[in-house]
């Protein structure tokens, strides 16, 4: 290893503050190697109570907990006590981020933004809003949908049949996370000579917006609304399609993929299908025919027949050896046993501090020089208030709950 | 000197990267004031250029609206990287960078002699970013994707739509919107920051399967404790009632979040029918619950009478979380984001006025708008090779002859 390389955040001290919309920003920047603190009230921030829940023996664990705070230290902080006061304001002097969303410290009791600024002048404030502190929206209540919903990518989603249907997961939480993320390390950069607090806001409706693919320049230039189209296919060859164990996703025939739409009748043909010889006449080579509503109604139901018959196991390996877009639709339990990201070692166990055994995704990148994947399992909350204390010379505080 | 307003001044990115995912990681280092010189080439044009929308539909290797929405504030250098000359242009090119990024499938840049360990010999310091589907090895390592594909693996679709119906994702290629180029963006702001401290590069790998699983993240740790992701269209343990209702007008819709008793008594107040809230089967978090889609039906047979915004706006005046359902029409003058400046009009030679939306984040409200429109292929070429190369007029010509610069 080259002399000097080692984790890109070591020597920075993030304070977290976040609720769940912005929990995953921490994440990301303990994964390069900051010392990330949660700070949390007494009882805990909102992300250790978040879905997905599972009742265990030892309790119910919040999955939603486990995966965005790994990593990450802990101190509960109980602002009606001067040992408490004391250990927020000495952590706020020593760190260099702080990461709120709109409930941030600013809004807990002794701690204005005179305080904050009194405590440490350079400190980088990242504010995870849902639509920016400035405009008419600045206060506006919102949840994952909401905000899927006023950043129009949920016009994109859903079925054409039903009301439009939001993506799994609450993207608009990790998606404001990791420009958050972003957004911290282009001012750490920028922050070379500043004196002054920096204050970097994300909008999750703007990252929303920039979401929509060709939808926004289809509108620009030509006034056409995309709307959406659930599981129709967006022609024939690109969409989901149903096979013996399931789904598979494909493209082919577009963006370039003259040739795997080629490959694929070949594939179908091959097979011995019934009615498939009609795929080798003319007007299969007729893009806009692709694209009509016979063409792709037509291919659906030749492909669904000749995937009946094949699981999407088979389908993803005999598809991509003809050079075909073709992938299963998993669901999460499939995917930890994809073979490539098994491979490649990208899943590692980690026990939690009441010893359950979960299975993590490895990062997002590989980037030489990063530290091992789990640092430190979930911290229980208030877990380093000692830890902490001793390190800002506070001596020890007894920790809320005790 | 680095200002605020841009952050990023004084760094140059070749930049490789075409497409989906990688375009929008350079753009956003360029609207952060780095110097992106897309190298791309007339002989194998970006499939976004190709792709449309273009104004009129008058299809223009120029004029698309899709390519010109990923590529604000980059220049264009048109090098014709299949010529036996092209791949040594490009390593002139990139000693005088600091960030070299690509997303081809793995063997590319290899075979131009632009692999991390060559160009590290080019330049030591070098932030390399690759971008691979799956991933530099393992069994599927040459495996062919698209964002809507690798969302599919990734498990963002399965637990998408309605239980009785097929799954349907976001309806986008999502991955190359948001999950890639995010985390890579991240990636090579983190290495940078490295490399200003301690003068060491980094070779960073996104294979855009792993970067999408992590939004799955939560999921998939319950999965692998034996809990699995049903899919519940829009409902969810956070908030009961949650869905999307339908107002007046045609394919209208507002989304409504309740998150606890107190909304749920401001919404039906807000609906106007003072019974309704009285309900004893949506008098409870439980019994909303149990009664879920009688509730979102009678929901539903009220909200038609409104106007979407209006019913939005008092929900909201109500304290509940309610939003139009925006349409791509609808965002290109929400209030909010108008107000904020979030859309600016860059004119194009072939596209006319079109309008592009800025970075997401604000650094005390300065940095990230885009301000150069989209260039058009090879714009850039003559340029850059005299800036940079130091080419004379005579070389350029030669060159342009020659077939290796376009």
């Amino acid at each position: 290893m080259p002399k000097g390389l080692g984790d890109p955040l070591e020597g920075f001290r993030v304070l977290d503050c976040a609720g769940p919309s912005g929990a995953y920003c921490g994440r990301l920047l303990a994964d390069l190697g900051a010392d990330v603190v949660l700070v949390e009230p007494p009882g805990g921030l909102a992300s250790r109570r978040h879905a997905p829940l599972i009742a265990g023996e030892s309790g119910t664990i919040s999955c939603f907990d486990r995966f965005v705070n790994l990593n990450k230290r802990s101190v509960e902080v109980d602002l009606d006590t001067p040992a408490g006061t004391a250990l927020l304001r000495g952590l706020l002097a020593s760190a260099h981020v702080l990461i709120e969303t709109v409930d941030g410290p600013t809004r807990w009791p002794g701690i204005d933004e005179p305080t904050l600024h009194e405590c440490n002048p350079s400190l980088v404030r990242v504010l995870v809003s849902a639509f920016g502190t400035q405009g008419p929206y600045a206060d506006r209540s919102s949840d994952d949908l909401t905000l899927l919903a006023a950043g129009g990518l949920l016009s994109l989603g859903g079925y054409e049949d039903t009301a439009p249907i939001a993506v799994h997961g609450e993207q608009s939480y990790f998606a404001r996370s990791i420009f958050a993320a972003a957004g911290a390390l282009v001012a750490l950069l920028g922050a070379d000579a500043a004196v002054t607090s920096d204050v970097v806001e994300v909008s999750a409706q703007e990252v929303i917006a920039n979401a929509l693919e060709d939808a926004f320049p289809e509108y620009d230039l030509n006034g056409r609304v995309r709307t959406r189209r659930g599981e129709r296919p967006r022609e024939a060859g690109t969409g989901t399609f149903r096979c013996a164990d399931g789904y598979v996703a494909m493209v082919a025939g577009r963006l370039g993929t003259a040739k795997a739409f080629a490959a694929l009748l070949d594939w179908i043909n091959e097979a011995g299908t019934e009615g498939a010889s009609e795929l080798g006449t003319d007007r299969w080579q007729d893009h806009a025919f692709r694209q009509s509503a016979e063409g792709i109604a037509h291919f659906t139901e030749l492909f669904e027949r000749f995937a009946a018959t094949r699981t999407k196991a088979e389908l993803y390996r005999e598809g991509q050896a003809r050079k075909i877009a073709i992938a299963p639709v998993n669901s999460p339990s499939e995917v930890l046993a994809d073979p490539q990201l098994q491979s490649r070692g990208y899943f590692t166990p980690v026990a939690d501090t009441n010893g359950v055994l979960l299975t993590y995704p490895g990062r997002p990148y590989r980037i030489d020089g990063l530290g091992p994947f789990c640092r430190r399992p979930v911290p229980a909350v208030g877990e380093h208030n000692d830890e902490i204390a001793t390190e800002l010379g506070l001596g020890v505080t007894v920790p809320a709950g005790q | 000197m680095t200002t605020k307003k841009e952050p990023l001044a004084g760094l140059r990115v070749v930049d490789f990267c075409w497409v989906g995912a990688g375009a929008l990681v350079t753009q956003a280092l360029a609207l952060l004031g780095a110097e992106v010189i897309k190298v791309e080439s007339v002989t194998h044009p970006d499939n976004l250029r190709l792709s449309g929308p273009f104004r009129d539909d008058r299809k223009d290797l120029n004029g698309s609206g899709y390519f010109a929405s990923r590529n604000s504030n980059k220049r264009s250098f048109a090098l014709n990287m299949a010529h036996p000359d092209g791949p040594a242009v490009a390593r002139r090119l990139i000693a005088t960078a600091s960030v070299v990024t690509s997303n081809f499938r793995p063997g590319v840049m290899e075979r131009w002699g632009l692999d991390y360990d060559a160009v590290r010999a080019i330049r030591s310091d070098v932030v390399y970013l690759a971008m691979p589907m799956q991933g530099s090895n393992g069994p599927h390592r040459d495996y062919v994707g698209f964002g809507s594909t690798i969302a599919a693996v990734a498990g963002l679709v399965e637990p998408t739509g309605l239980p009785e119906r097929a799954p349907i994702g976001t309806g986008t290629h999502y991955p190359d919107h948001v999950p890639n180029p995010g985390h890579a963006l991240v990636a090579v702001l983190a290495a940078l920051l490295r490399q200003r401290r301690t003068g060491v590069g980094a070779y960073i790998e996104l294979a855009q399967l792993e970067s999408t699983v992590n939004v799955v993240g939560p999921s998939l740790l319950a999965a692998s404790l034996g809990q699995q992701a049903p899919r519940r269209g829009n409902h969810a343990d956070e908030a009961v009632p949650r869905g999307v209702y339908p107002c007046a007008g045609h394919d209208r819709w507002c989304a409504i979040s309740v998150v606890d008793d107190r909304a749920w008594s401001a919404l039906a107040d807000v609906l106007g029918d003072m019974d309704f809230g009285a309900d004893a089967r949506f008098a409870t978090v439980s019994s909303r619950r149990a009664n879920e889609a009688v509730l979102d039906d009678l929901l539903a047979s009220r909200t038609m009478s409104f106007d979407a915004w209006e019913l939005a706006s008092r929900c909201q005046a109500a304290g509940v979380a309610a939003a139009v359902v925006e349409t791509a029409s609808d965002i290109a003058s929400d209030p909010n984001l108008v107000a904020r400046g979030f859309w600016q009009t860059l004119e194009h030679p072939v596209m006319g006025p079109y309008r592009v939306g800025s970075l997401p984040f604000h650094l005390d409200g300065a940095a990230g708008r885009p301000t150069r429109r989209a260039p058009l292929l090879g714009e850039d070429t003559d340029d850059l090779a005299r800036e940079l190369l130091g080419m004379s007029a005579e070389e350029i010509a030669a060159c342009r002859r020659e077939g290796v610069l376009q």
